[in-house]
């Protein structure tokens, strides 16, 4: 890993506690870890695991009930709230599970969005290369409901890496779409990750995590498990496979795992 | 992020949901039209008193019959003299006679209802019959052929000056010169000898200009069959000896009416004078304009309350957005302010529409009520902040609740 670059996270014991019904729920319970700038870390486990409350945590949208968080050697702990939205608008870029476009808004409006908040200017420029570099150049007047599923998550995924962020999060960024389409979104961050930019991506599918190349598993708010990837799979290739004629997509997948 | 951004986004979001923004912007202007048509009606009203005082000439002093101040007190009821017809021609000679040095001229004035009649058009006027005093005394004049003379009075003759409403009945043409015609009065011929100058405007609704002026007299005997007179006017030499003439003609009439004390409750007369007129049409004005003010106020009230209302259902409903802007990098702040513009585009749009319906209320209320209502700029700029200040008001609280909105939470809402 590109270690001489340096860290871009740092999670020392953290420790995050909700109050479910009375009952005391540990979601976090003393984790550790480090990521490195240029990694590419894909964070598995069950429902219930820990790993959607770490992913809040390591994108500045929650705060740990203990323990201490860098990124970027910032401690999280001493920023107020409007110091935290301006990390998670320059630092960071979110693709969520569920796309969440904002509605009856044009692909290039909701690209143009972290620009506005993060009060830059030539902000449809910007937002227009971010749309191409998804492939969607020719998609920019659509709202979310004139697009498809892959489409809108990579409208999200042009809004997260529009303004140029360090850190790429995705929670289940291809829980709701086709294989086809999953591996198309594969294929970006993947790209994004050989120009330099560090992703985290929470996923519950080994094929889907086997993309990365560190693989960290959870089980009950810890971290059980943490590798690289051993036999990772290249978007690339597997689109051509999918492409070819004969085989179903779901036999190619069981292959190429 | 300017101001400008936080407009765009907010007229956005209103576009999404126009006919939510249009219901909610159309209380607001109701609001704000209520308030500018009852400060127009207030202020025209106003200004329709001080002009009417102010064309009865200066100087001026009407003596009415009645008491000065309606009271079922014992005496009042009492009071043998509480019929109709206390005044007499003779009192308003005598006032003109004994008082040379501050009175000017006497106008007696004996008014009713007459049909009138012109080749066949009818139509319902009021009579009025006076002296040739009358012209001077209520700072009249006459804009074709003339008033009638002290000899023709005299004479009981049968001759009549025009108001310009009475012409337009009779001719349909508010400019007609009917002098050296005959008019039908109660089916009784009388010669047109003069046309008025139209007064415009008068007190309570009645119109000045619908009227036949007729030798007091004739008006009396042949007309009205009344031995008394209504009212009669004063027309003081100067201002300063208004409160004197307005003394001796006091004392003279009880007197003349062989009336007891205490006054002025036994009074079977009342002399009035501009200032009071004045302040007493003012004072019911005040009152009619605090009243309806309060209920545009309400109104008001009413139209930010339903923006509250509106803008608390959008941040609901708009929860998961809220929650996408906030991981995006939005601070709280710009939340705020974004549902904060959203608020007060209604309200402000709501209000210029407000203005134009009050403007256009007003001038229909003028053209086709015969309301005088007169659209003031400053009530224009006041509605106009209100609304904006209802906005702002009522658009805070939805505003910072969703400002406030933990990100997790708002991303995570159904």
């Amino acid at each position: 890993m590109d270690a001489k670059e340096g860290l871009l996270l740092r999670l020392r014991d953290i420790l995050k506690i909700y109050i479910m019904g009375g009952q005391e729920v540990r979601a976090l319970d003393g984790v550790d870890l480090d990521v490195n700038v240029g990694e590419f870390v894909s964070i598995m486990g069950p429902s219930g695991s820990g790993k959607s409350t770490m992913m809040n945590m390591i994108g500045c949208l929650d705060v740990p009930t203990s323990g201490s968080y860098q990124i970027d050697g910032a401690e999280v702990s001493d920023l107020d709230d409007d110091e935290l939205a301006s990390i998670r608008n320059r630092k960071i870029g979110f693709v969520f599970q569920g796309f969440n476009l904002i509605a009856r808004t044009s692909a290039l409006e909701n690209v143009e969005l972290p620009l506005l908040y993060g009060r830059q200017k030539d902000r449809r420029a910007a937002a227009t290369a971010a749309l191409v570099r998804v492939g969607l150049g020719d998609r920019l007047d659509h709202t979310s409901s004139e697009l498809s599923g892959g489409q809108q998550q990579r409208v999200a995924i042009a809004r997260a890496i529009v303004s140029k962020p360090r850190l790429i999060l995705a929670d289940e960024p291809t829980g709701n779409i086709s294989t086809l389409q999953s591996e198309e979104i594969m294929q970006i961050f993947q790209e994004l990750n050989d120009d330099g930019v560090t992703i985290v991506m929470v996923t519950h599918e080994l094929d889907i995590a086997k993309h990365g190349k560190r693989c960290v598993d959870m089980r009950d708010g810890k971290i059980v498990d943490d590798q690289p990837v051993a036999d990772r799979l290249l978007a690339k290739e597997m689109i051509e496979e999918l492409k070819k004629p004969r085989p179903t997509s779901k036999q190619v997948v069981a292959v190429g795992a | 992020m300017g101001i400008l951004e936080y407009f765009r986004l907010a007229i956005r979001a209103l576009k999404s949901n126009k006919m939510r923004t249009a219901l909610t912007m159309l209380g607001i202007s109701i609001g704000v039209a209520v308030t500018i048509l009852v400060v127009a009606i207030g202020e025209g009203a106003t200004k329709s008193v001080a002009d009417q005082v102010n064309g009865m000439g200066t100087n001026l002093l009407t003596v009415h019959q009645g008491p000065r101040e309606m009271r079922l007190t014992a005496a009042a009821r009492t009071a043998p003299t509480q019929s109709q017809n206390t005044l007499t021609l003779d009192d308003a000679d005598m006032v003109m006679k004994l008082y040379p040095d501050t009175i000017a001229a006497v106008a007696p004035q004996v008014r009713g209802s007459i049909q009138i009649r012109l080749f066949g058009a009818n139509a319902t006027s009021s009579v009025l019959g006076t002296t040739p005093s009358y012209l001077a005394v209520n700072n009249q004049s006459v804009r074709k052929g003339r008033f009638f003379t002290s000899m023709e009075n005299e004479s009981n003759l049968k001759v009549c000056v025009l108001g310009s409403t009475a012409a337009e009945n009779l001719t349909g043409n508010a400019n007609a010169d009917l002098t050296g015609q005959n008019i039908s009065v109660n089916r009784d011929d009388y010669l047109v000898v003069g046309m008025l100058t139209t007064k415009g405007t008068g007190q309570g609704g009645q119109d000045p200009d619908d009227v036949v002026i007729i030798p007091v007299s004739t008006a009396m005997q042949r007309v009205l069959g009344v031995t008394g007179i209504s009212d009669f006017s004063i027309s003081c030499v100067s201002p300063e000896l208004m409160t004197l003439a307005q003394q001796e003609v006091t004392s003279l009439l009880r007197q003349r009416h062989h009336l007891q004390p205490p006054f002025p409750q036994n009074d079977d007369f009342r002399v009035a004078n501009q200032t009071d007129l004045l302040a007493r049409s003012e004072s019911v004005t005040k009152t009619m304009t605090t009243l309806l003010t309060a209920v545009a106020v309400i109104s008001l009230i009413v139209g930010g309350i339903g923006i509250m209302n509106v803008m608390l259902m959008s941040v609901k409903e708009r929860t998961r957005e809220i929650g996408i802007r906030k991981a995006i990098g939005a601070r709280s702040r710009d939340i705020l302010m974004q549902f904060l513009t959203e608020a007060s585009i209604i309200s402000i749009l709501g209000g210029l529409q407000g203005v134009l319906l009050g403007v256009v209320g007003a001038l229909l209320l003028a053209s086709f009520g015969g309301w005088n209502a007169i659209v003031s700029p400053t009530a224009l700029v006041i509605a106009l902040v209100v609304s904006a200040s209802v906005g702002i008001f009522f658009g805070i609280h939805p505003a910072q609740k969703a400002a406030s909105m933990h990100p997790i939470d708002a991303l995570r809402y159904e």
